[in-house]
């Protein structure tokens, strides 16, 4: 199996706030040591667990996060740990760490530090809640508060201005900072190859998340507008919004019937489909087949929306969503995360990569991730590791230690 | 024609990529745009007889708060567009005439990237699929964002942002128990999409430069917003449990690990639109929610049985969250979020684009809104690239291109056409 990643070695600190950055670069093949303190990552600890039997070794949300890293377990509060680490580092290209700077500075783990012993090749990357600068450096945060802090919450929930704002479930500040950070790291990859130099990235999860709703940074910007949740879809500018897009279906599901333009060929094909059902009410009014009144209608109105409602009143959602997509309507189904393993399309599409992951009874059916390349795998490449799993051959391999000093290690409290 | 203003290049760290940029409204924007960010040259593509619906996205503001005046008719003066295209240049082309095909083959072979976010098939529609484009360049990444990928029972299905949210999972994971999913208020995979799709964009660019091969990438958006509930799938895998549950999803509480408190809480006051000012308040251990005790005024809470240890507090909270609501209802929600990080508690606002612009301190210190200046909207303030990297920063060189504005940089200089070929090329509606 092959990959972009191939030759790279990373060195992470466990945390949660990380894991994805070493999840994506594993995933394209790079090898990555992920070093635990002795009790284990913070995501060993979170569930939902095996049989909800809570075990270090048993966590799936570590295992999604983790697969195909190796663990090496070391107390780095220690200064033999903190010097093992150290050394682990200068042998890396990446060092991926979720810490204020004043942190690692007694542990000689500082940018400035591991540049030296590194001849300047080094590419660390810190991702941390709020950056290494700034009056909110230090304040506590968790993902839901960086959904709040970061905007997507303030854009998100119910129609009803007196509901509480809702947060996307799935840690996704976490998502959207590993991302960027691998972003980042890869480009200081790319700069590498020509200047044979590394650098460090700063990347505050809440600088991250503060870029990443849409139109709600432009319309206050350029408009001084703020915006409206609406259930179910876009927060909007203008107030609260006229129709719904989510319908429930004959079958009880909700179906998405989104679309930004009706253009004539989609407004025929609907038409048709409505006056089959019987549902067309005035939309046969020849009216809606002016491309303005019909777009404006769609925009301020509610008919064409309670049409819908009608006609999905009839039809199951998986049938209305096939037909709709055949004529180039985007609709979709209101799926659970895990209904997606019914779908032949994703295994056709090698969607699900079956892993056998020790704990599990079963090869366990983890998500490849978002690309399918020609001629190289991005994808997980092996089973999450245990907790320690990896220490000693680690040791042993990048940094020549015997069984003797190993003990010694162990004996002392570092390892 | 004006060659346009060119941007100054050199200090990035992906100074001397080219990106030929066929991408529309927002998902595919954002991809190429990071890398224009960190210095690449490039060249958003836009039809000849149509351009970018962003420019035309009256949504995102035309109310020009510069003074400025507003000119209806312009597809220069959109809000989101210049957001979204800040740092590229801009150019026209009719792929569906030869000789802009044959422009397009010229301009790739000097690139080296292509991405574009159109339904599987219309590159090859055109006669510029992979295989035609490794011939003419075999260093060169594609990059295709589709909503479903490129192969598949349902490659030629469509999304936007919402159907790539609803069908993964990502709409039903955000939302009251027992309620209708409240979903995402915006498209949250176009722009998290996009940050992915620009990642499969680099990485296949430092690839090409150690090995000098080139890649193409079939990026499903819908797949990247499957791979963001990752956990899900394996918790069903595993243990056969499923999200479509009377818990799930939990609003804004804490299931894995069961947390609480672990919500948000409204505050006093309303916005600009008359929804409720709210603050999000959690406690990860007993020393915080004996320092939010304190701080409500309430000590013996951290006594009491029902709030005395997590589990306790998570089988009681809905108690719990009107206990601290009655605390923070009277109170201004900035105060409410200084008062508990004071204490050590973890609490933030729930912003608006308002609240992140005004009055949130630590982004007008990290510089994530810049200004740049356009030469149709005037100074605005846009959404800087994150990260930061310290030896080659990610710089605001320039606003959003002017439709059309550098083809003569585009045909003329890049492809060596005289500047009456170009003008021909215009008159003839090639570019």
């Amino acid at each position: 199996m092959s990959g972009f990643f191939d030759g790279l070695l990373v060195i992470e600190l466990a945390d949660r706030r990380n894991q994805y950055v070493g999840k994506l670069l594993a995933d394209g093949g790079a090898r990555v040591i992920q070093v635990e303190p002795l009790s284990g990552s913070p995501g060993r600890h979170c569930g939902p667990f095996v049989h909800d039997r809570p075990d270090p070794n048993a966590c799936l949300d570590y295992w999604y996060y983790n697969a195909g890293k190796e663990s090496i377990r070391i107390d780095i509060t220690t200064p033999a740990g903190a010097q093992l680490v150290g050394r682990l580092v200068e042998t890396a290209d990446i060092f991926v760490e979720s810490q204020l700077k004043n942190a690692l500075i007694p542990l000689d783990l500082d940018y400035e530090t591991l540049a030296q012993r590194t001849a300047g090749k080094l590419i660390q990357a810190s991702l941390t809640d709020f950056g290494q600068n700034g009056p909110w450096r230090d304040l506590k945060a968790n993902d839901t508060s960086h959904m709040a802090l970061g905007g997507p919450m303030g854009s998100s929930g119910y129609s009803d201005p007196t509901v509480t704002p809702i947060g996307g479930q799935g840690h996704q500040p976490w998502n959207v900072a590993g991302t960027l950070g691998a972003h980042a790291i890869v480009s200081a990859l790319i700069e590498r190859l020509t200047s044979g130099i590394g650098q460090y990235v700063d990347c505050s999860i809440h600088d991250c998340m503060s870029i990443c709703t849409e139109g709600a940074i432009p319309a206050w910007i350029y408009s001084g507008q703020v915006l409206h949740r609406n259930t179910g879809q876009h927060a909007s500018a203008v107030g609260p919004a006229a129709g719904r897009l989510n319908i429930r279906a004959a079958d009880g599901r909700w179906v998405n019937t989104v679309a930004t333009q009706l253009t004539p060929y989609l407004w025929a094909n609907v038409l048709e489909w409505l006056i089959e059902q019987g549902v067309e009410g005035e939309l046969a009014d020849p009216r809606y087949l002016d491309d303005v009144y019909r777009a404006t209608r769609w925009r301020e109105g509610t008919e064409i929306q309670e049409a819908y409602a009608r006609l999905l009143a009839k039809v199951p959602s998986y049938e209305a969503m096939h037909r709709a997509q055949g004529f180039g309507l985007t609709w979709s189904v209101i799926q659970s995360p895990e209904e997606n393993y019914d779908h032949a399309h994703w295994h056709e599409r090698g969607f699900f990569t079956s892993i056998d992951q020790p704990g599990a009874q079963a090869p366990v059916r983890f998500p490849r991730g978002p690309y399918l390349i020609d001629g190289a795998q991005f994808q997980p490449r092996g089973p999450a590791p245990a907790l320690g799993e990896h220490t000693r051959s680690v040791l042993s391999e990048l940094l020549g230690m015997d069984g003797a000093s190993i003990r010694g290690l162990q004996e002392s409290g570092a390892i | 024609m004006e060659a346009g203003t060119l941007p100054t290049y050199g200090s990035g760290p992906l100074s001397g990529v080219r990106v030929v940029d066929f991408t529309w409204w927002v998902v595919g924007p954002w991809a190429p745009r990071l890398l224009a960010d960190l210095g690449a040259e490039v060249i958003k593509v836009e039809r000849v007889d149509q351009f970018d619906g962003t420019r035309g996205n009256s949504m995102l503001g035309r109310r020009a708060r510069s003074g400025r005046p507003v000119i209806r008719e312009s597809p220069n003066q959109s809000g989101g567009f210049n957001n979204l295209n800040a740092n590229k240049l801009g150019a026209t082309l009719n792929m569906r005439h030869p000789k802009g095909l044959e422009l397009a083959e010229r301009l790739i072979a000097k690139s080296d990237c292509v991405v574009e976010n159109f339904s599987a098939g219309v590159m090859e529609s055109w006669g510029l699929g992979w295989e035609r484009m490794r011939e003419i360049n075999p260093r060169l990444i594609y990059v295709s964002l589709s909503g479903w990928g490129h192969s598949g029972a349902w490659s030629g299905y469509r999304s936007y942002g919402p159907t790539a949210a609803a069908i993964s999972g990502l709409t039903y994971a955000s939302g009251l128990p027992g309620a209708e999913s409240a979903g995402w208020g915006f498209s949250y995979m176009d722009v998290q999409g996009g940050f992915l799709g620009s990642l499969a964009l680099v990485s296949a660019l430092y690839h090409a430069k150690r090995t000098g091969e080139g890649s193409f990438v079939d990026y499903s958006i819908i797949e990247g917003a499957m791979s963001m509930l990752g956990p899900y799938f394996l918790d069903f895998d595993v243990n056969g449990r499923k999200t479509r549950r009377p818990d799930f999803p939990p609003g804004n509480r804490s299931i894995f690990p069961p947390l609480a408190p672990h919500n948000t809480y409204r505050c006093t006051g309303q916005d600009a639109v008359g929804q409720d000012r709210w603050c999000f308040i959690a406690c990860e251990t007993e020393e915080q929610w004996g320092a939010l005790c304190h701080l409500m005024g309430r000590p013996e809470l951290a006594r009491d049985q029902r709030f005395s240890s997590n589990a306790a507090r998570v089988e009681h909270q809905d108690e719990l969250d009107a206990i601290i609501q009655a605390w923070t209802e009277p109170l201004p929600r900035y105060d409410v979020m200084s008062r508990c990080q004071s204490a050590g508690i973890i609490s933030g606002v729930v912003q608006n684009g308002e609240d992140r612009v005004e009055y949130d301190p630590q982004l007008r210190e990290r510089g994530v809104y810049p200004v740049i200046d356009h030469p149709e909207l005037g100074p605005y303030g846009y959404e800087a690239y994150a990260p930061k990297l310290s030896r080659t920063p990610a710089k605001a060189r320039r606003g959003a291109p002017l439709y059309k504005e550098h083809n003569m940089y585009v045909y003329g200089e890049l492809l060596g056409l005289s500047a009456d070929e170009v003008t021909q090329l215009q008159n003839d509606g090639i570019v």
